[in-house]
């Protein structure tokens, strides 16, 4: 459906620039000339990248200011709750003084725990150890909207108050069907390009080929499929880039970076690891990953789809060549198998025949 | 001899066949996924498992280790005298220790309130949130092994679940467009109201439905596959009987009787009366389940019902509010899944292990659920795309 729209109006552009560019200069027709070029081009690949970027920039900026000046309670509790820590420590210093060592620490350690439980429960409901000024940076924020509307949802940052939450429910609704436009259109133009290079570098050889063995020889026009090991090949590829690059950043080790990478371009999105995210990192350095891993995870999801067509059309014709195979198999088999049984009747007449 | 093995092998070739029909019918595909789940959650219980018991260790050890060292510097150093000086190192050390409780959890310790995280029931969600792609991150493997695994895991078992989704998203999509002609159009499934229609259409004048699907003045200028790009059961000039082509398609007419104007476009459509085949006609007459739509208001409704009802239900198990319940329904079932709220997680209560299975069961029919209605609402965009095609190409060619 997409793509019979957009040849229309491709078409109908190009017919439209011929036709203003012959003779006619009617101002409403120029209106609509323009207008639909702007249709066409919204159709096309940059359109449709520029209209999944926008929408994150967008949600980026609606999200940071929900929730940039949310009240968060969980940081007033820690913050009470290490008072109190300190306060009963003293009081256990005070009493045993310095000279009944056992006893204090059995009071500290029994204090020390209680303060434990407190923190990781905070943690469990989403205490992260910063305040929101410094979660909901824009790239953070960023990386969010890019992680509701592909799908992935990293979770490290998630809304806190209600109507983060509301908007974040409106935003996916919107923002699910784009970047299902975009994944689309750019695994079509991705496949198409791909194969297009691969088509040529497959003609390139073979022709050599051909040349060698005879001069003459026509080479047979037949259908060419992207064999779906390149497309592995180029997945990996892009894979172990992702992972030298976020290996050499985050100080991942290569496990833990190829880990993240199928984890992302999986859709899964555990988590657990997120460039940009560790607590102990100041926020300032953490920005430019944050951006540049936004354009990995969007051109991986472009990979993917691409590498989604070319193996959709390359399982169809493995399919149709094995289902051709099995049938020669099988009419083989029936054949022998005929052959046998006419061979056993014979065997089985003259037997009788010779009792006889 | 040979006829007898013969016949053996033919019956084992038919039961071979036989299993692997099975196997791709919904039923098998179900069943695949559920043992594939079954198997992941063994396998990750018993790679994660052992090193669960690990951390918990360390833990107190970090904790030991903090006591002691508040014990011999501050402490003894600071002794007794200087309250507010003893108060401030005591603070900055806990503030370390706080640090390093956070960094803990985040690595996978889970505050020592259930001793074991990785329970038949939680890897069973773990590795269901990875072949459905939702991935909480709740849980998230912490040795090498088991993030392996999880990546080979992951890479087989997404096709696996996006073969389930198709399937049964087309069985489910076939069932609500039954029983919604059922209920919302008060027809009835095919066949069981065959006779009614067959009354209601020999009331229909023939010439009307003519003269409307094809006016005069088109016909000398276009050809017939134009002005149809649908195929249009009108054949006159096929003599050949086709009953597929013949189907009464007026399902999705919604009151025909006030409305004898018939849509053409809605597939509504007269086999004519060919010489000498007309009773033959009449009983071919009946409902193709593929030509009603479902209008997407229909499937948006369904699918906030089913928000709804899911937010219900975790609300009164995990004592959410409603806004939180529908929010996690939303992010779960379009597998986006944050992960700060998963069910099981904040209440630990010995009704853990049936939380965790009635949210598997909640997603995977969730999950089959939105595909469906991804279904229908494609069938129902496409029929609009069509509609609205064949409206542009009349107005244009009206004018002109």
């Amino acid at each position: 459906m997409d793509r019979q729209n957009i040849h229309s109006s491709v078409h109908s552009s190009f017919r439209s620039r011929d036709s203003t560019s012959s003779t006619r200069s009617d101002p409403r027709e120029k209106i609509k000339d323009c207008l639909r070029k702007f249709i066409a081009f919204m159709f096309t690949q940059v359109g449709v990248g520029a209209l999944v970027v926008c929408y994150a920039i967008l949600g980026a900026a609606g999200f940071m200011h929900i929730e940039k000046d949310s009240p968060d309670e969980q940081l007033e509790n820690v913050k009470q709750w290490r008072q109190s820590c300190v306060e009963q420590l003293w009081n256990i210093t005070n009493r045993y003084n310095v000279l009944n060592q056992t006893q204090w620490m059995y009071n500290s350690n029994h204090v020390l725990k209680i303060f434990q439980n407190n923190i990781s429960n905070a943690i469990h409901q989403g205490y992260t150890g910063r305040t929101p000024e410094d979660i909901w940076s824009f790239p953070a924020a960023l990386m969010y909207s890019l992680s509701v509307f592909t799908m992935i949802g990293y979770g490290n940052v998630v809304p806190k108050t209600a109507w983060g939450k509301v908007s974040t429910i409106a935003y996916a609704c919107f923002g699910i069907p784009i970047y299902i436009l975009y994944f689309c259109n750019m695994g079509k133009v991705l496949a198409q390009s791909f194969k297009w290079l691969y088509i040529t570098a497959h003609e390139c050889s073979r022709r050599e080929d051909v040349l060698i063995e005879d001069g003459e020889m026509q080479p047979i026009k037949r259908k060419v499929t992207v064999p779906s090991t390149a497309c592995l090949w180029v997945i990996s590829f892009y894979i172990l880039s992702g992972t030298i690059m976020f290996g050499a950043w985050e100080k991942w080790n290569y496990l833990d970076s190829t880990y993240f990478c199928v984890i992302s371009l999986c859709k899964i999105g555990f988590g657990d690891f997120v460039p940009g995210a560790n607590i102990a990192d100041s926020a300032e350095g953490s920005h430019l990953k944050l951006v540049i891993n936004f354009i990995y995870v969007l051109l991986g999801m472009g990979l993917v789809a691409m590498c989604y067509n070319l193996m959709c059309e390359d399982v169809q014709v493995k399919v149709r060549e094995l289902r051709e195979e099995l049938k020669n198999c099988l009419d083989d088999i029936t054949l022998k198998i005929t052959v046998c049984m006419n061979d056993t009747k014979y065997y089985h007449q003259r037997q009788t025949r010779n009792v006889k | 001899m040979a006829r007898r093995r013969r016949r053996l092998a033919s019956r084992v070739r038919g039961y071979v066949r036989g299993f692997l029909a099975f196997l791709f019918s919904n039923v098998g595909v179900v069943v695949l996924v559920i043992a594939y789940t079954i198997a992941g959650a063994f396998m990750f219980q018993a790679i994660e498992g052992a090193s669960e018991m690990e951390r918990v260790s360390n833990m107190t050890r970090e904790r030991d280790n903090t006591a002691q060292y508040l014990w011999q510097n501050v402490t003894l150093t600071l002794n007794l005298f200087n309250e507010t000086a003893l108060k401030e190192r005591i603070s900055i050390e806990l503030l370390h220790y706080q640090r390093k409780i956070v960094v803990a959890v985040r690595r996978g310790w889970d505050g020592g309130i259930s001793s074991r995280q990785w329970s038949f029931s939680s890897a069973f969600l773990y590795s269901m949130t990875v072949i459905t792609t939702i991935g909480y991150g709740h849980l998230s493997p912490r040795t090498s092994w088991g993030k392996i695994v999880t990546i080979f895991y992951a890479l087989l078992g997404m096709p696996l679940f996006l073969l389930y989704l198709s399937n049964v998203g087309d069985l489910l999509a076939n069932w609500f467009k039954c029983i919604y002609a059922l209920v919302c159009m008060c027809r009835g499934c095919p066949g069981f109201t065959r006779r009614r229609v067959v009354h209601f259409r020999s009331q229909l004048e023939l010439s009307d439905v003519e003269s409307i699907e094809r006016p005069v003045g088109w016909r000398p200028e276009y050809s017939e596959s134009e002005i149809t790009p649908e195929p249009i059961p009108y054949v006159p000039q096929h003599p050949r009987p086709d009953p597929r082509r013949d189907y009464f398609r007026s399902i999705s007419l919604p009151q025909p009787s006030r409305n004898p104007r018939p849509d053409p476009i809605r597939g509504w459509s007269e086999p004519l009366p060919r010489p000498g085949s007309v009773s033959s006609d009449f009983t071919y007459v009946t409902f193709d389940v593929q030509t009603i739509t479902v209008p997407i208001s229909a499937c948006v409704a369904f699918m906030v019902g089913y928000l709804i009802f899911g937010s219900m239900l975790f609300g009164m198990w995990e004592k959410w509010d409603k806004l939180d319940g529908a929010y996690f329904c939303f992010i779960s079932l379009s597998s986006i899944g944050f992960g700060d709220f998963v069910p099981g997680e904040r209440v630990y209560t010995p009704r853990i292990e049936t939380s965790f299975i009635v949210c598997s069961l909640y997603l995977m029919l969730g999950m089959a659920l939105v595909a469906m209605c991804f279904n229908l609402m494609q069938e129902q965009v496409l029929h609009y795309y069509a509609c609205l095609k064949r409206v542009i190409k009349r107005i244009c060619r009206c004018k002109r």
